[in-house]
């Protein structure tokens, strides 16, 4: 619908403006995250540092953004399209804000583990992961600005991955904690930042499933595979 | 599906009230109205929305068969009202008009008084055997229309001297006097306030309890608030016909969604 103008002018500089702000909040947490799981791996304090003041700006971007929304909603009364537009506003700026605060604590956490020996290899794989969120959270934007209900499914689908990713980093410091008590408070605050990083990855679902309720008007069926399996057993391994 | 659910299905089916199939309307050359089929059910608010010239009017009019009223108009196709064609020869007119009552935009009371605008249709299909009970019929059509209390103490005063919002309530008591069971509405409060539209509106609700209603709206905000069926009609054709708050939220056809969100006029 969004190539035809309405014939009130002002309606559609209102709906843009919110989309841009929602496209400039998704760069800025794209890029937290990118940096968050960077200066983790490089033990970078400043960038860290830099990620942790960064999240004002998130902070900042989801309040007006949810002002403006309700501007909207109280002066245009929008419906049908216009109406899932900003109610997706609601929803998008919500999950940005929450990944980035999950970015700010990985950033918080990474200078506590400067000051401890590290674990070999661990960076590593967060980064991976931080890097597979990133991706998808992308491609979520992406297929929200282009309306692309495919790519949003894909996106959707792509979530098991990082799951499944979490498993086994779960799996993993639960070995390196029995092997020497040691390890447990770094692992501890590593465990964190890849349930962070998961929890991200939760919310850049929620952008895809809020992407295809916007255009086709009602979410996807809830049979999305899950690929979590910490909670089966695992926590009495060994 | 099961008997139980067969059953289910008997009791909560609101049966159609009007039904009509294949109807095209024709001013001289005029193709005013194209191949429009629908049900519309009873003890319901069903708005008919569109740009000027959609045709949803000239629809309205063909159900109580207004548009006989215009020389060069041409009515085609079927209209059931209780599973009886009203375009059939036996039908009298205005016999029709009074089971299918009509309120229109601009309020037109009579210039007479407040009592007799309302016992003018009960006077002239003689529903009433004497006074008191022509009495009883203005006071439960004055009930009903929600004015009652406003006007008990001046029956005799003009309808021509209410308030505007007053006057559409007055037409509406005018309209139910005569006992009907269809009542169409055309835009019947685009010459209103917004105290007098919120007035007519809760009215609208209250009768949709006793009445089948059927009302053309400019305003969609309107037909979003009292109507529980929307049809949207584009250049004489019936576009969408569906529950409102499935038109308003996700309607089916790119044409209702452009309307409904002020993208084409």
């Amino acid at each position: 619908m969004e190539h035809q103008s309405h014939i009130l002018h002002a309606f559609d500089r209102d709906l843009e403006s919110i989309q841009a702000n929602i496209m400039k909040m998704g760069g800025l947490v794209e890029a937290a995250i990118a940096q968050a799981a960077t200066a983790l791996e490089t033990q970078d304090a400043d960038l860290a540092q830099s990620v942790r003041a960064g999240d004002k700006a998130i902070d900042a971007l989801e309040q007006a953004l949810n002002e403006e929304a309700a501007r909207i909603l109280a002066l245009r009364q929008p419906i049908a399209g216009d109406l899932r537009t900003v109610l997706t506003v609601f929803r998008l700026s919500g999950s940005l804000e929450r990944m980035g605060d999950y970015a700010k604590n990985i950033a918080k956490r990474t200078g506590v583990l400067m000051a401890m020996p590290p674990i070999e290899g661990s960076a590593k794989s967060l980064r991976r992961m931080a890097r597979q969120v990133e991706l998808m959270l992308k491609d979520a934007l992406d297929a929200y600005i282009q309306r692309d209900a495919d790519l949003a499914a894909d996106v959707r689908a792509r979530d098991v991955e990082v799951d499944q990713m979490y498993t086994a980093l779960f799996r993993e410091y639960l070995t390196f904690m029995m092997e020497d008590p040691r390890n447990i408070t770094a692992c501890m605050h590593l465990h964190f930042i890849a349930k962070n990083i998961e929890r991200m990855g939760d919310h850049v679902t929620t952008i895809a499933e809020q992407v295809i309720y916007l255009v086709e008007g009602a979410y996807p069926d809830d049979d999305r595979e899950k690929g979590d399996r910490t909670t089966q057993g695992t926590g009495n391994a060994g | 599906m099961n008997a139980m659910q067969q059953v289910e299905g008997a009791v909560t089916h609101h049966a159609p009230k009007i039904s009509a199939k294949g109807v095209d309307v024709f001013y001289g050359d005029t193709h005013a109205l194209k191949a429009v089929d629908v049900e519309i059910a009873d003890k319901m608010v069903t708005a008919f929305i569109g740009p000027s010239g959609c045709g949803k009017s000239t629809f309205l009019r063909c159900l109580n068969r207004m548009n006989d009223t215009i020389d060069s108009a041409r009515v085609t196709g079927r209209i059931v009202l209780d599973g009886e064609d009203i375009y059939a020869p036996r039908v009298d007119p205005v016999q029709l008009r009074a089971k299918v009552g009509m309120v229109f935009q601009k309020p037109n009371p009579f210039p007479k008084s407040i009592y007799d605008n309302v016992a003018y249709g009960p006077r002239i299909h003689g529903l009433a055997r004497d006074k008191p009970e022509l009495d009883a019929i203005v006071e439960k059509s004055l009930r009903r229309a929600a004015l009652w209390g406003e006007v008990r103490d001046r029956l005799g005063a003009p309808g021509t001297g209410l308030s505007g919002g007053q006057q559409q309530r007055l037409c509406i008591a005018r309209a139910i006097a005569t006992g009907p069971e269809v009542l169409l509405m055309d835009e019947p409060c685009s010459a209103l306030d917004p105290i007098a539209t919120a007035q007519v509106e809760q009215l609208i609700d209250e009768l949709s309890s006793r009445f089948c209603v059927v009302i053309v709206t400019h305003s969609m905000a309107q037909a979003s608030r009292v109507s529980q069926k929307t049809a949207f009609f584009h250049l004489g054709e019936l576009v969408e016909f569906d529950d409102t708050d499935r038109i308003f939220t996700n309607p089916g056809d790119h044409r209702t969604e452009s309307y409904i969100t002020g993208r084409i006029g």
